[in-house]
């Protein structure tokens, strides 16, 4: 159990018409005794009693330091703040993104706000999806320099439920998977009817800490991918060693800051040579979070297992990258 | 429902609100005291009774008094009211934005931050004009010189307006989100504090810039001490001070007031004499002697309460009188005293 006490926020995204409402809808019926604040956008599919109502204009800005990146959600960071003053402390907090909103200054916003960081900690991105359209979303071609917010929604997931599954054939639900699983090999794939999901599935599951950094089975690193894919894929890289943190440091830093654009999300554990413990890692485009995790167990393999999630990755390049970082055996 | 208790430790009143109260306001003889659930409260300032109190739907950010203490505004995160103390009568502007303060100008003139404009009403209420989109939604107003121009800061800089027509009258320009803003009682100084940690800093008469980065955290909270001498801001564990005598902070290293986990509120003493009260996060209303400090180095307080829970507002009633509240409801009248203090 974490022994972390802020209170976990869950950010749900997804097209229009996912299902987004009905299952929050569900998560504030269902029987589990949580008090849990809503926050929606004020033109929501339907609106939720009670609900905190996020500006219709999203304020996205960007931070001064010169970095693309970081991006940060304005409105987001005033309406937690608020929430935050009031007397009742709220067990979670669910917020409800457009189905046309871009994750990442959702994401970035928990990394670069002190005051939301100390008090609240993001527990997960939940996208829904429609199993019936999803991949006439995630094909669909964007004028330059448009975003495709569906693909975009999948990559930045920690948990994609895979909404209306009982409107499609079973060749159809594992054409979708695959193609989910391409863009995004880390996020678990909860297929449901009419958004009916084991809520302990996708609340308060510490997807954005770093004791449970690729918690789950490790398997897709050794799938094979498109050498240089034009559009959005993850990479893994499984392998053993010791790492030098110097070096680490250096080609981590180098690769976020050319590469963060592109590189939506970042996972890792990795073995440093001379410690004891596992070195846990994850970022959202340039921002990095990592610290030491738990001790190695004796005979334990130690491997070195990194994802990344993004745009134009090159697996060669990055296997190459990470491969320079080891001390020679 | 409230109960008044005397307080022996804090030689005043203690005062337990069912809401959670986020700001306060001195309103002639009586305070007011903003909930962040959405109700107000309107206190007795010698014995610490309710006299009446007020509910805005959505909640509340703050509360800001005439300078006569008849009018109130109440700001929240779904609109704002104007109350009427002599009356009752409540006027509310249900416009759905975020109306993060207001800010009096005389007792007939009210600024009211909605979403990214501005309104100014008069004090019953009456629109009289209101500013253009700014960048971002408003997250601090102040009137400048003797309440001649309006500033607004926003996204991008920090924005004026003329008094009487409304007039966008130049801006003061920086990029990046700007969360407060204090104008120095001389007019000489317009400083703002940032989502990326810094004080941005102008001087009025020919928009000079300076900026004070390398803050831990973001800069939230600012103020000028009555004079124009003092600025203190939160930004850091410590409070940081900084001297605007002569030239200004260039080149100065400011005063370190250590006391606090996390800054949650500032308020000059009345009248200067440079003390200033702080509260923190941890509980502690603590008074500080600011000529005493010496740049660079952290300085103690010269006095300490311990409320028992995180402080979320302070207001000076007079020079020796200070109201404080916190997160669980408190509202407590503290005597500092003279002696305290000098």
């Amino acid at each position: 159990m974490s022994t972390d006490s802020r209170v976990p926020v869950t950010v749900l995204t997804g097209f229009l018409g996912s299902g987004k409402t009905t299952l929050l809808n569900r998560i504030l019926t269902e029987e589990h005794g949580k008090r849990i604040a809503v926050i929606e956008n004020e033109y929501g599919e339907v609106g939720i009693d009670d609900a905190l109502v996020l500006d219709a204009q999203e304020e996205i800005f960007e931070m001064n330091n010169g970095c693309i990146c970081c991006t940060v959600r304005g409105d987001l960071i005033r309406i937690l703040g608020a929430l935050m003053r009031r007397r009742d402390r709220f067990d979670r907090i669910v917020i409800e993104t457009t189905g046309l909103a871009d994750p990442a200054p959702v994401a970035q916003t928990f990394f670069v706000d002190d005051e939301i960081r100390s008090q609240l900690r993001l527990d997960a991105i939940v996208t829904l999806v429609d199993a019936r359209h999803i991949l006439t979303h995630l094909d669909e071609i964007k004028p330059d320099g448009v975003e495709n917010e569906a693909l975009e929604q999948v990559a930045f997931a920690d948990r994609i439920v895979l909404n209306k599954s009982d409107l499609v054939s079973d060749a159809e639900t594992c054409a979708v998977r695959a193609r989910l699983r391409a863009v995004n090999a880390l996020a678990e794939i909860i297929p449901a009817q009419y958004a009916k999901v084991d809520l302990d599935r996708l609340l308060d599951v510490g997807a954005f800490q770093l004791d449970r950094v690729l918690e789950t089975d490790p398997q897709f690193l050794t799938q094979t991918d498109h050498q240089h894919d034009q559009t959005v894929t993850s990479v893994g890289i499984d392998t053993p060693g010791e790492v030098d943190p110097g070096r680490l440091n250096a080609w981590l830093g180098e690769l976020l800051s050319t590469r963060g654009t592109d590189i939506f999300r970042s996972k890792g554990i990795l073995a440093l040579a001379g410690d004891d413990r596992q070195y846990v890692f994850q970022g959202v485009h340039m921002l990095f979070d990592g610290d030491e995790g738990r001790l190695w167990r004796d005979g334990e393999d130690r491997r070195n297992r990194l994802v990344f999630i993004g745009r134009n990755l090159h697996r060669a390049a990055l296997t190459a990258g990470f491969e320079a970082c080891l001390v020679a055996s | 429902m409230t109960a008044v208790e005397h307080d022996a430790a804090t030689a005043g009143w203690r005062t337990d609100l069912d809401d959670a109260p986020i700001a306060i306001a001195v309103a002639g003889s009586r305070i007011a005291v903003a909930g962040a659930a959405g109700e107000a409260v309107l206190l007795d300032a010698g014995t610490g009774a309710t006299v009446a109190t007020a509910v805005v739907d959505g909640g509340l950010l703050d509360v800001a008094a005439s300078p006569d203490g008849r009018h109130l505004a109440l700001t929240g995160p779904a609109g704002y009211a104007l109350w009427d103390t002599g009356t009752g009568q409540l006027r509310r502007f249900d416009t759905g934005a975020w109306s993060a303060h207001a800010r009096w100008a005389g007792a007939d003139r009210v600024a009211v931050s909605v979403g990214r404009r501005a309104a100014v009403h008069d004090c019953i209420g009456e629109h009289l004009w209101a500013t253009g989109e700014c960048r971002s939604t408003i997250t601090d107003l102040a009137w400048q010189s003797d309440g001649r121009y309006l500033a607004v800061t926003a996204y991008g800089g920090v924005y004026r307006y003329a008094r009487y027509s409304g007039d966008a009258v130049g801006s003061y320009a920086y990029p990046g989100s700007h969360l407060a803003l204090a104008v120095a009682p001389t007019g000489r100084w317009m400083c703002t504090g940032n989502q990326d940690r810094s004080v941005h800093i102008w001087r009025t008469r020919d928009g000079g810039e300076l900026e004070m980065p390398g803050y831990s955290e973001k800069v939230s909270r600012l103020a000028f001490d009555p004079t124009g001498a003092w600025l203190a801001n939160d930004g850091a564990p410590d409070i940081t001070v900084w001297d605007f005598t002569g030239k200004g902070p260039r080149g100065r290293s400011p005063r370190l007031l250590r006391s606090h986990d996390t800054i949650t509120a500032l308020a000059w003493r009345p009248g200067g004499g440079a003390l200033l009260t702080s509260g923190g996060s941890e509980g502690a209303v603590c008074g500080w002697n600011v000529n005493r400090g010496v740049p660079g180095r952290p300085t103690r307080p010269i006095w300490r309460h311990d409320l028992g829970a995180p402080v979320t507002a302070l207001a000076w009633l007079d020079r020796d009188t200070l109201v404080a509240a916190t997160r669980h409801g408190q509202v407590l009248r503290i005597a500092t005293g003279p002696a305290r203090s000098d």
